[in-house]
């Protein structure tokens, strides 16, 4: 008897939470269905300036030759191979030696962040910190280092 | 397990407040904290952002009802359950060499480390006893 009131208790508090837990975050979850946090969970409202590109739009924009790519990888990884052309900011190295402030760009600079891929978070979070520095454009490019290599796409290392 | 009342109301308070206070700094951002728990790369997307938008208010319920003294029991047992898949988390990431914030409370968080483990393990050790401390009110 006294278990069967403790799972009651149980299921009443997980009940509470999910009607309040949804009830609440009503408007995020209308735009999660409209595909709003397919790649990561940023607020396009409040962010802007960022937008998610493909494969074919970062081909597109490296093709041009007008564009800056950022490569957000660990510098190892960076000098193994990396897009042709592009410069690294190591998001997670220069957050723990805290030198995300020195980063300068021009705020009409159009730049496309990438990282490892869709399993890798440091180019959208670095992407927050270029929007926070008041840049204009800032794509990212989500299928990252991985869908560029797959496609054999032009890419340079220093090693 | 300690019996006495007054350890276990400072339980009781230690774990409910941290759980409150855990649970409001993530309602604050659920994006922040459904980005949190995709980093762990273990949920799928849908699961990291429902669960980021469910699970701090089952914090916050347990975390306030165990302050008041309602539904006590069930709220322990509850935030142990949590506090278990948390530490197996926690170690999953570290052996995995995956070096990020632990999202447990909200932009605050630190890394997930040792250190977390531990303080982990305490807030386990408390709410199981509080748990346990049933049956002894029973018997």
């Amino acid at each position: 008897m006294a278990l069967k009131k403790l799972i009651l208790q149980i299921a009443l508090i997980l009940f509470l939470s999910l009607i309040i837990g949804l009830g609440i975050n009503f408007s995020l979850i209308k735009k999660y269905f409209l595909g709003d946090f397919r790649f990561g969970f940023i607020s396009l409202e409040e962010y802007d300036s960022i937008t998610f590109i493909t494969l074919g739009e970062a081909e597109g924009l490296f093709s041009e030759g007008e564009t800056l790519f950022i490569d957000s990888r660990p510098k190892e990884a960076f000098q193994a191979g990396h897009i042709l052309g592009a410069v690294n900011i190591p998001f997670e190295e220069y957050k723990k030696e805290k030198a995300l402030d020195l980063i300068f760009l021009p705020p009409e600079e159009t730049v496309v962040v990438y990282c490892d891929g869709s399993e890798c978070h440091s180019s959208l979070e670095l992407a927050k910190v270029l929007h926070q520095k008041g840049l204009l454009d800032i794509r990212i490019f989500f299928g990252g280092w991985v869908e560029w290599t797959n496609e054999g796409l032009p890419v340079s290392s220093e090693k | 397990m300690i019996r006495n009342k007054y350890i276990l109301l400072a339980f009781r308070l230690v774990v409910g407040g941290m759980f409150t206070w855990a649970g409001v700094s993530k309602i604050i951002d659920p994006l922040g904290f459904a980005q949190n728990m995709a980093n762990y790369r273990v949920f799928p997307q849908g699961i990291s952002f429902f669960l980021a938008l469910i699970l701090p208010w089952a914090e916050i319920i347990c975390g306030v009802f165990l302050i008041l003294g309602i539904f006590r029991y069930a709220s322990a047992l509850l935030l142990s359950g949590f506090l278990a898949v948390f530490l197996v988390l926690i170690t999953v990431t570290i052996i995995r060499g995956i070096d990020i914030d632990c999202g447990c409370f909200g932009s605050l968080s630190g890394k997930v480390d040792y250190k977390l483990i531990m303080a982990d393990s305490i807030l386990l050790f408390f709410s199981l006893n509080i748990y346990f401390s049933r049956k002894a009110v029973r018997q």
